[in-house]
């Protein structure tokens, strides 16, 4: 059994003293960062990098992994008490996340996370050990079209979203694709939309956004209540989830992990896409849908297990092929670049201590992330004893600490506060959210496949439906559109049969 | 340009003569970097290290000021109106002799007249690589196939007026070819696109293709530098492979804003030679597939100054200035 000697072979690595060590230090930097919105693992593992020269090169990747997916369990913890969402992968937590904290259930919700996580990093490891070589050749399948169909099936199962009032719903996700394209244009190099503003020719910070509309749109909409609001002192009801919690969660970390992993393998795929997706899922297999946006545990729980498996997953291409998916993945490659090995597909055989010692230790450090989360439940609960008045000043302050560190720029402060009062317009008009994060994060990803695609076929449309693998997701599409609109068609009939 | 080069004369004259205490303190106070990309883009990762040894040298910190954004300009623009005592200087790149062409800077920077250039750093060159399944082993034949399906072969780059971008522009004007032109938010996405075969051609850096090309990923044709490169020995130069002349090299630098004590740059120089024998900083520019370019202060202004006229005219004949 081979894959069972190379797992007993990297434990045998990743448990020694020293890389142990550094894998604890990893992930306790990577929480810490992850609780902070805007510094996110970029930019700490650029700053840790030169720490890594004297180390082993084994130790070092041990520990930037540890960074980057430490970060996205800390990432969920201030989603869920405060509505701010730490890192991008975060922001759907928010939407159940913080109405559960609202409801006394901080506690449940945090707990879930981190067991939700904990089983995707499982889940992503053993993938990685089992199935990475093959998974990056699949991978590397996905051209523009197939990444192009792929988005288009999601932002037609993202209708499943629009809760409430349709058009506002359709609104939102417009304003998110405009929002979006605000920038340089990839092919032509054309600004659009910025006004000559130097600071918008790369775009809108998702995290600006994200930030303004949540996290501060939130506290004005709080501080515009005339009650000095009570944060839930009175029934924070138990800090763990009860059995029926777990049952509940149970099936959506299994479907995110899924989601999850799938995402994750594709290097073409942002970081908030696998969350999103296992968001929609869930609330479309619910019973009672309407449960969503009000405190589901279903919507924590499976979109932290899609953003964990996500973030483990991303490592197969950088390390069964040597390809970045993302900046932190080109860090990472950067880091053994300095340790005097080329990275490339070569490093899985000529290295196996290092592949085999980084995989085991991304378990040993999903565990060691559990046990330092569970424990500080509690301490984090009794953060939202802390009278109003004190805690929303912290979190502007955080906040704008945050985005600030992203670039050192005091204009995306201003702009994360004007997304701050546009939120807050927002949620007293009713219009969601949700969709509009989803347009932003989407629009410009299809725009630029779909452009991409049609620039390599010559202008041809029919590529979308003669490669088999997008064709797969063209045909999904239909269908999901079929089963969405199946149901209202009925009911139509019913009417007119009555 | 003699009258840029009398500049730092003048100043040298000037700070010799009115402050001669204060240039031998030089530093006094700890210095600002200013580097005009994000912690992990190129400019951050050669001028990090720079920033740890330099200051260890000079016996004050040097502080890193990241403001990435706008393809370096707002960093630079930042630099440009900082004080010119010699306590804030700047990181550049390729896009310094670049971004002048593409966009109007007016009332923001000129690259000559708001800075006085202090010390060539490092320079890394470009590899020209194919997805192994394209039919040809070496530049003319690529030029060949070129030639025959012209706007065909997809060539993948990041964005307009990237580093891979610049190369291959400048290799379609002197070898008279065009490609299928696709662009990418990044270097990284477009590489994995030539691996899977989706695009052909890249013109990308040293780091970024090494370890594809040993493995077999990626067939490479050619690199960017006057001379063959000691981690492809078998790999021609583009120059002596089919395309005389063609020469593209990232490279770094650092300058000051214009006017800056000529003590200063003294003092940053006798040190930055030291520096850059460092092992870990060397070690550390091969992370963007950089080697370490020592000039005089001289031959650095002139190099930006050829550098500025050589990509004028590139982004004049390829027309890759959006309208």
């Amino acid at each position: 059994m081979d894959l069972f000697n190379n797992l007993i072979f990297g434990f045998g690595v990743a448990l020694s003293l020293q890389n142990l060590f550094y894998c604890f230090v990893g992930v306790l930097v990577g929480t810490l960062i992850g609780v902070l919105p805007g510094i996110g693992p970029l930019g700490t593992i650029a700053i840790l990098l030169p720490i890594t020269y004297s180390v082993s090169p084994v130790a070092a990747m041990i520990m930037l992994a540890g960074i980057y997916y430490g970060a996205q369990y800390g990432g969920s913890t201030t989603a869920i008490l405060v509505n701010l969402p730490g890192e991008t992968s975060s922001v759907v937590t928010c939407i159940d996340g913080y109405q559960m904290a609202q409801q006394g259930r901080a506690g449940p919700a945090l707990a879930i996370a981190a067991i939700g996580s904990f089983f995707a990093g499982t889940v992503g490891t053993l993938l990685i050990a089992l199935f990475g070589p093959p998974l990056a050749d699949v991978a590397l399948k996905f051209g523009a079209p197939e990444y192009f169909s792929l988005m288009l099936m999601g932002l037609v199962a993202a209708a499943v979203l629009a809760q409430g009032d349709m058009v506002k719903s359709i609104a939102m996700v417009v304003l998110g694709l405009l929002l979006g394209i605000i920038g340089t244009d990839v092919n032509s190099g054309v600004q659009r939309f910025s006004f000559g503003i130097f600071e918008l020719t790369d775009g809108i910070g998702f995290i600006v956004v994200a930030v303004g509309v949540f996290a501060v749109g939130e506290i004005v909409n709080n501080l515009g209540e005339r009650q000095e609001r009570r944060v839930l002192s009175a029934k924070v009801s138990n800090l763990f989830p009860t059995w029926q919690d777990l049952k509940a969660s149970a099936g959506p970390i299994v479907r995110g992990t899924g989601l999850g992993c799938f995402f994750g393998v594709l290097p073409g795929t942002g970081p908030a896409i696998a969350s999103f997706s296992s968001y929609m899922l869930e609330k479309k297999l619910a019973k009672d849908p309407d449960r969503f946006g009000k405190g589901a545990i279903e919507g924590v729980a499976g979109p932290e297990a899609a953003n964990n498996a996500d973030a483990q997953c991303k490592f197969i291409p950088m390390l069964t092929l040597g390809l970045p998916a993302s900046g932190v993945m080109a860090l990472m490659l950067g880091a053994l670049t300095i340790q005097g090995i080329q990275p490339g597909p070569q490093v899985m055989t000529q290295r196996p201590e290092l592949f085999w010692g980084l995989i085991a230790s991304m378990w040993i450090g999903n565990a060691m992330l559990v046990v330092l989360n569970l424990p500080l439940i509690g301490l984090w609960v009794r953060l939202l004893q802390v009278p109003y008045r004190l805690l929303f000043p912290a979190i502007m302050a955080f906040s704008a600490i945050g985005i600030f560190s992203v670039n050192n720029s005091a204009f995306e402060i201003h702009l994360t506060a004007l997304f701050g009062v546009l939120g807050f317009m927002w949620m007293r008009l009713g219009f969601p959210l949700a969709p509009m994060l989803l347009g932003f994060v989407l629009g410009p990803m299809m725009e630029e496949y779909l452009r991409r695609a049609m620039l390599m076929s010559g202008g041809d449309p029919s590529v979308f439906v003669t490669r088999p693998i997008s064709l797969a997701f063209i045909i999904a599409t239909v269908l999901i559109l079929v089963v969405m609109v199946a149901p209202s068609v009925r009911k139509r009939r019913e009417a007119f049969t009555d | 340009m003699p009258a840029i080069r009398a500049l730092p004369l003048a100043t040298l004259l000037l700070a010799a003569s009115l402050t001669p205490a204060a240039a031998q303190q030089y530093p006094a106070k700890p210095i600002r970097l200013i580097i005009p990309s994000a912690p992990g883009g190129s400019n951050d990762v050669v001028g990090r290290p720079i920033a740890t040894f330099l200051g260890e040298r000079l016996g004050r910190q040097i502080i890193v000021d990241n403001r990435a954004g706008a393809g370096t300009m707002i960093g630079t623009e930042l630099a440009s109106k900082a004080p010119n005592d010699g306590y804030t200087l700047l990181v550049v790149s390729i896009a310094f002799a670049v971004n002048p062409w593409l966009y109007d800077l007016r009332g923001r920077y000129d690259p000559i007249k708001s800075f006085t250039p202090v010390a060539m750093l490092a320079a890394g060159p470009n590899v020209l690589a194919v997805n192994p399944s394209l039919p040809v082993n070496n530049v003319k034949e690529l030029i060949a196939l070129a030639k025959e399906k012209p706007g065909k072969i997809g060539w993948a780059s990041a964005g307009v007026g990237s580093f891979q971008h610049l190369g291959g522009s400048l290799f379609e004007l002197q070898a008279g070819v065009k490609f299928l032109g696709v662009r990418f938010k990044g270097g990284g996405p477009a590489m994995i696109d030539v691996v899977a075969g989706h695009n052909q051609v890249a013109f990308s850096s040293l780091v970024q293709t090494t370890g594809q090309i040993q493995s077999g990923k990626l067939k490479a044709l050619g690199v960017g530098s006057k001379k063959r490169v000691p981690i492809l020995p078998d790999v021609p130069t583009i120059d002596e492979a089919g395309v005389p002349g063609y020469e593209a090299s990232n490279w770094w630098g650092i300058v000051a804003p214009a006017g800056v004590p000529q003590a200063a740059v003294d003092r940053i120089r006798k040190e930055l030679a030291v520096v850059l024998t460092a092992q870990p900083v060397i070690d550390q520019f091969a992370n963007e597939g950089a080697e370490v370019v020592q000039m005089s202060q001289g031959e650095f202004a002139d190099f930006i100054a050829a550098e500025l006229k050589k990509w004028q005219q590139v982004v004049k004949d390829s027309g890759m200035k959006a309208e």
